[in-house]
């Protein structure tokens, strides 16, 4: 090999080099939302006469609270499909408004794209309302029984884009109406003229309308029969595909999750108790209440060990329990459970969970 | 014989635009502690099937043909009072969602001990000993100080062992469930599913189960019914039916499941919906949805051809059997 050969090689292995390094950078995720440090606490004590009583001789004043989020950290990275799952009550639907803004946190913060976005007032908050839309879980109750498909979906698109004309607008409905598989010339019909299947395009077209970056989707295919919910997931799927879209995916359905998600966000009681991409998550997952979630799933093959059963039931947000808020249900508990508050620990497969059975080995 | 037979049923609902038939010619039989499964989307009338049981089906709807042999007697055709005593004592119903289906001005108690004694010549104190009784079967704790409280003083999942334990109260031949856990959360769900099939089991009661979710079907049931406009299109054991679906329809929802395709590839989807029932179409009703559509389906209704312990609704089964057995005489 000649002087000349080898100082090409050398070369070539150095850009090669510079490519992975970029590359290895590129694949660094860059964070869409940033959810830090979120609580979130609804006051269910009723009117000032309700919350005093009379306790020993003395009028006091007793408020109580629904902890619904206690401290979430996540981040939605750009371009994947975050799901959330949990049992009806751990608090996943509220995490999905409050990023949305349409609850206030009690505590912590919400940021897009690095600048925060929770403590902005209606007008600072319109350039990310465009950016970020969402689709609700019953199709029947979100959409406007009133106005014709084509007001619903020409609405966002004149808030948002005030300069545009009469056409332009007509155009982007009818493009919209048309990537959805809704007939344009269908513009004219009311929601109930519509079925389950269809109004929940309308309702994905709508949040499509202003050309978004970031969709909250809350429970969108719950409500749908089996062969309608293949055909909307579908639909987002190719919508992520082609608009380059980021998701955070709520849901209580995991095979939803293991076909659709690229991480997964376990939450219980308004805790989050492990989060990890999702191959790693259904291949081995580690948190004791991920197994018992997993198992229970109803799957068509029957050869397989029956659910992991776990004792009792959630207990109320109102009152917390102390240390792990699962500790109750836990068959793997121990003094230190009870006590302290686990943090999340990242685990090998590249998750992270909060669990101190985990850390300590014991599982 | 069999414990429940129902031959040929009709249900029609007389609306202002014509009677629109929501059942047509269903038959099937239940045995005595067997666990069915009816499968199907919304509108294919599973739930009509259910309810028309025990006629329960309100007006405009109405059984206009078939019979519905149980005990040899022809349901279809008892008075309401004799119906009565059908109802919730040899036949019971669980409902869909808990919180609708209890009282929430009375206890639990109450509740149990007012069904006893519209049954049963029954003092207080005995139905009250039998209640708590039921409880005990359906793992509620401590169920002498929760039959005095009020459904909203309990869970979801508690609610509907509730529920079950009403259900089971009279000691029935047959509870009809439908959808019995689409309100709860997956953990719940497995939970009560195991308790009913343990609990049937136990008793010799025999399940007929309305749900949509085929996985739940696959685990619980034992025979299954898959319908689809108001028809049943595919009846047989239920490992067949899922391991071996032969109608199209069947394999397109099996197929459509997200744990039957690739992790982030397209889901096998069926084309189109299902259509309302005052416009299904001549011939096969899944005719415009099926892959595999002939000239006859749009013409003719395909009737049952028998494979392997399965029946199947679809010509281009009864094409496949015919030229398997021309081919076996050959």
């Amino acid at each position: 090999m000649s002087v000349q050969e080898q100082q090409q090689a050398s070369e070539q292995d150095q850009t090669q080099e510079q490519a992975q390094a970029q590359s290895r950078t590129e694949n660094k995720p860059e964070s869409l939302v940033q959810i830090r440090d979120l609580y979130k606490k609804f006051n269910i004590s009723g009117d000032f006469l309700d919350q005093l009583k009379f306790q020993g001789g003395k009028i006091v004043r007793e408020q109580e609270f629904v902890h619904a989020i206690n401290g979430v950290n996540l981040d939605v990275h750009k371009g994947e499909a975050l799901c959330v799952v949990g049992e009806s009550g751990c608090g996943k639907s509220t995490v999905a408004r409050t990023v949305m803004g349409l609850l206030n946190p009690s505590r912590g913060s919400i940021s897009y794209r690095g600048e925060r976005i929770d403590n902005l007032d209606d007008k600072a908050l319109m350039p990310y309302r465009k950016k970020m839309q969402m689709i609700f879980q019953n199709p029947y109750a979100s959409l406007n029984p009133r106005m014709t498909i084509g007001q619903t979906l020409m609405e966002p698109v004149k808030l948002h884009n005030p300069t545009w004309s009469a056409l332009e607008i007509r155009d982007k409905v009818h493009e919209v109406m048309f990537s959805v598989g809704i007939d344009p010339s269908w513009g004219e019909r009311f929601a109930h003229e519509f079925s389950g299947g269809q109004r929940q395009r309308i309702s994905i077209a709508r949040a499509l309308a202003v050309d978004p970056e970031f969709i909250v989707a809350d429970e969108p295919i719950s409500a749908l029969d089996v062969s309608i919910q293949a055909q909307v997931l579908n639909l987002m799927m190719d919508a992520q595909e082609k608009r380059n879209l980021t998701y955070l995916f709520i849901t209580h359905d995991l095979a939803v999750v293991e076909h659709f998600g690229t991480r997964v966000a376990v939450m219980y009681l308004g805790s989050l108790c492990e989060l990890a991409p999702t191959k790693a998550l259904f291949a081995k997952p580690r948190h004791p209440y991920t197994q018992a979630l997993l198992s229970a799933i109803p799957r068509l093959e029957d050869d397989r060990p029956s659910h992991i059963k776990l004792q009792g039931e959630v207990p109320t947000p109102v009152n917390l329990p102390s240390g792990c808020v699962f500790h109750g249900r836990c068959p793997y508990v121990n003094d230190r459970c009870k006590k302290e508050i686990p943090q999340l620990i990242a685990t090998d497969d590249g998750g992270q969970v909060a669990c101190h059975a985990v850390e300590e080995g014991r599982l | 014989m069999a414990l429940l037979e129902v031959k040929s049923l009709e249900v029609s609902f007389g609306l202002r635009s014509g009677a629109v038939k929501a059942l047509r010619n269903i038959s099937f039989t239940l045995e005595r502690g067997e666990r069915l499964g009816l499968v199907g989307e919304s509108g294919a009338g599973k739930s009509v099937l259910g309810f028309s049981i025990l006629n329960l089906i309100s007006k405009p709807g109405r059984i206009s043909g078939g019979e519905i042999w149980f005990d040899g007697k022809n349901l279809a055709d008892l008075s309401a009072k004799e119906l009565r005593d059908v109802r919730g004592n040899r036949i019971s119903m669980i409902f869909q969602d808990p919180m609708m289906t209890l009282n929430p001005v009375l206890t639990i108690g109450q509740q149990m001990i007012e069904c006893l004694k519209a049954h049963r010549k029954i003092s207080n104190d005995a139905a009250r000993t039998i209640a708590i009784q039921k409880l005990k079967q359906v793992y509620i704790p401590s169920p002498e100080t929760r039959i005095d409280q009020y459904p909203h003083e309990l869970s979801g999942g508690m609610r509907q062992r509730i529920v079950i334990a009403i259900g089971l109260l009279m000691d029935p031949d047959i509870i009809i469930a439908d959808e019995p856990t689409t309100a709860l959360d997956v953990t719940i769900q497995a939970e009560i599913m195991e308790l009913m099939v343990e609990l049937c089991d136990r008793n010799n009661v025999a399940l007929i189960l309305i749900t949509h979710d085929l996985g739940v079907v696959s685990q619980v049931t034992q025979k299954a019914i898959v319908m689809y406009a108001g028809r049943i299109i595919e009846q047989g054991p239920t490992k067949e039916i899922i391991n071996d679906a032969q109608h199209p329809y069947t394999q397109g929802l099996m197929n459509a499941l997200p744990q039957m395709a690739i992790p982030g590839q397209r889901l096998n989807q069926i084309r189109g919906a299902m259509p309302p029932l005052q416009n299904i179409p001549t011939g096969c009703a899944f005719n415009p949805r099926c892959d595999y559509v002939m000239d006859e389906c749009t013409k003719q209704l395909p009737g049952y051809t028998v494979s392997g312990n399965c029946q199947v609704a679809c010509h281009m089964v009864a094409n496949l059997k015919k030229a398997e057995q021309t081919s076996d005489e050959v």
